[in-house]
């Protein structure tokens, strides 16, 4: 990795306002973040409170359903339901080793969003959070839980009112005040060093996974599957094993309604590169380089750009990515609520569903780890919505 | 003719320079053409012409709406280069910097692009969202098309980049007053005159100051402070847009304003001792 780039991915495609705010975040994570100060700081709140290590659990019930050995990865018991966590209290340690008091952040599913306002309060800082109106709709009780935390939560209305958007908007807040402000973002991409920032802090879920499956295994997994769109969990399950060569990498993406113009979100698909957000990415865009809106029912995949270094690791054919649908994502919940007994968030269910939709691709002996990235408290209605209606 | 031209035109006249901003497609490209042919009637000396982008993140609302109009009416690159021919078949000679967002660019090709925008007619090309770290394929291709890539110098630049940017610029230097996006502010901050000066003290290039400029007095302060001119966009598009199913009938408005902001760029010049 040089300067953040990929492959042909990643980069600094931003103004130059935030041009020398990016180069001290670079210097301040250099700084910082190796430091035993830092690390033990940064470890005792990922212990303490965020409840890390998060297990490894054998599914024996699903792993039957799909005919090899599944592991899954509790990401869904950190602090907030989601992995988002690991990634917020890093940065916001981060803010506050920079002397910065307040942090800006966009929020889609509402978990980064929780997970920014949770970190914000653990480490006395102000928190703002941007997020689409037709989300701030239909994330409901995480916007519920954002204001009971105390943070500001600013809707955004101008696009389709989704994630896209209020990326665009929190970047256009962070230049009136990025001296003051960090803007603490929540995936794998943006312009460098986020990606390897988040990449990093996420990376706790693999290191963890490998610690864990050769206690219970004595081997490295076979596969690890992970859903995404920014690639935040995935790369976070991923990053260890990217040098095991041996071992198989599945991204699934959101394929929303179906892969045809305007219905999906699947980028590796139907996406080519692009600029967007301060990176080259695998983007969804039209022949002249506008960039479409994404679609799924999972408000969390709904981005059109994948990360630059998921973007790079696809390319390479080091991961291999995947996609699912929407109503085989609802299935998919079904069947891990009846198997074992766990409601998935809608994200998560992309990786669940991609596993059942191609049992033929895992050997009986094969030993797979899914990161299990959510809970789907927070999808309850739309779940419930969906099944009452079909 | 070409921006150096311009520029040494405009000194010996004893003026400072004014650049209005102008997304092209808004609402319709009749329109545009109407308008700039207006604004550079009553006083505009180069063009600054915008090719939509469905992102434009260093905009404020005012631009984000007006590409939005843009791309719903069908405006592609494609059909406002072509905008750019018409122009110069018009008549039209004054300089003109295209300005868009990378991905333009970089899905049509650079080169490709660069080359296109030079035929039709454009001198130079701003992209706010290269900043100098990416700049390598810009400048290359810039070089071989002969079209000016500008750099833009902001508030938080350190003296360090600012030494990095002058070094590669050429054309000249867009100096944005404001830690924020382009679109009208009741008052320009000291922070703006401060940074003219300060850039001024690095390089002799032209100096071209810009966001949240949208009066005689901004214009004129800016000038006054070092710039060799103003850059005023958001400011016009808020006129027309307040009509936008008969926009024409805002050129009046518009005229006096591109008059007076001209105005101001003469003004400021005078002042100078």
């Amino acid at each position: 990795m040089k300067n953040g780039k990929f492959g042909k991915y990643g980069g600094q495609y931003v103004n130059e306002v935030l041009m020398p705010i990016l180069i001290e975040l670079e210097a301040a994570f250099e700084k910082h973040y190796k430091t035993p100060e830092f690390q033990d700081k940064l470890n005792t709140l990922l212990r303490d409170y965020a409840g890390r290590p998060t297990p490894l659990y054998h599914a024996k019930n699903f792993s039957k359903l799909i005919g090899c050995k599944v592991y899954l990865k509790r990401e869904d018991l950190v602090c907030g339901g989601s992995h988002k966590l690991n990634n917020a209290l890093g940065q916001a340690l981060l803010t506050k080793e920079m002397g910065k008091k307040r942090m800006i952040t966009e929020t889609a599913a509402g978990q980064h969003g929780l997970a920014t306002a949770m970190a914000g309060n653990v480490c006395g800082l102000e928190t703002e959070v941007f997020m689409g109106v037709k989300d701030i709709k239909r994330q409901a009780s995480n916007v519920k839980r954002i204001k009971l935390l105390g943070a500001k939560v600013t809707p955004v209305d101008i696009g389709m009112g989704v994630l896209k958007d209020a990326v665009s908007d929190t970047l256009r807040k962070w230049t009136t005040c990025s001296q003051t402000t960090h803007y603490l973002m929540g995936s794998t991409v943006g312009p460098h060093p986020y990606p390897e920032i988040v990449a990093t802090f996420q990376s706790v879920i693999g290191k963890e996974i490998k610690k864990q499956i050769v206690k219970k295994e004595d081997k490295l997994p076979d596969t690890i599957v992970a859903c995404g769109s920014g690639g935040s969990n995935a790369l976070g399950a991923f990053r260890p094993f990217i040098k095991e060569k041996d071992v198989r990498l599945i991204f699934v993406e959101g394929g929303g309604e179906s892969l045809e113009a305007d219905n999906s979100a699947a980028a590796f698909k139907i996406g080519k590169p692009g600029v967007l957000h301060g990176a080259v990415m695998q983007v969804l865009q039209d022949e002249n380089g506008q960039i479409k809106p994404s679609r799924t029912r999972a408000a969390g995949l709904n981005y059109p750009g994948r990360g630059p270094e998921i973007s790079g690791l696809v390319d390479s054919r080091r991961a291999k990515s995947g996609s699912a649908f929407d109503n085989e994502v609802f299935e998919a919940v079904k069947v891990m609520a009846r198997t074992e007994g766990l409601i998935p968030a809608l994200e998560t269910a992309h990786a669940i569903a991609y596993m059942v939709n191609n049992k033929d691709e895992f050997d009986k002996n094969e030993v797979v780890v899914l990161n299990y990235s959510g809970r789907g408290d927070k999808d309850l209605e739309t779940i419930m919505r969906y099944f009452n209606e079909s | 003719m070409n921006l150096e031209n311009k520029f040494r035109e405009l000194q010996n006249k004893g003026e400072g320079a004014h650049m209005p901003h102008v997304y092209y497609g808004d609402p319709h490209e009749e329109f545009s053409l109407k308008l700039l042919e207006t604004l550079v009637e009553n006083g505009a000396d180069i063009i600054e012409f915008g090719i939509p982008f469905s992102d434009p993140t260093a905009d404020g609302p005012t631009f984000q709406a007006v590409c939005e109009r843009a791309l719903e009416n069908g405006m592609t690159p494609s059909r406002c280069i072509e905008g750019i021919k018409k122009l110069r078949t018009k008549g039209i000679d004054n300089p003109i910097v295209v300005t868009t967002y990378y991905n333009i660019p970089y899905v049509m090709g650079v080169r490709k692009f660069l080359d296109k925008i030079k035929q039709a007619g454009a001198q130079a090309i701003i992209v706010p969202n290269v900043p100098v770290e990416e700049a390598d394929v810009l400048l290359a291709e810039g070089k071989k098309s002969g079209i000016h890539p500008i750099f833009q110098i902001a508030p938080t630049t350190t003296e360090e980049r600012l030494k990095k940017i002058t070094d590669i610029a050429s054309g000249f230097l867009y100096v944005i007053g404001v830690e924020g996006v382009t679109g009208v502010r009741e008052s320009l901050g000291d922070s703006t005159l401060k940074l003219v000066q300060r850039v001024r003290k690095h390089t002799d290039m032209p100096l071209m100051a810009g966001f949240g400029i949208s009066t005689k007095k901004q214009a004129a302060a800016v000038v006054l402070a070092g710039a060799n001119g103003a850059i005023a966009g958001s400011a016009y598009a808020r006129i027309y847009e307040k009509n936008l199913k008969n926009p024409e009938t805002t050129l009046p408005e518009i005229t006096k304003l591109v008059e007076q902001i001209k105005q101001g760029c003469i003004e400021g010049y005078k002042q100078r001792k």
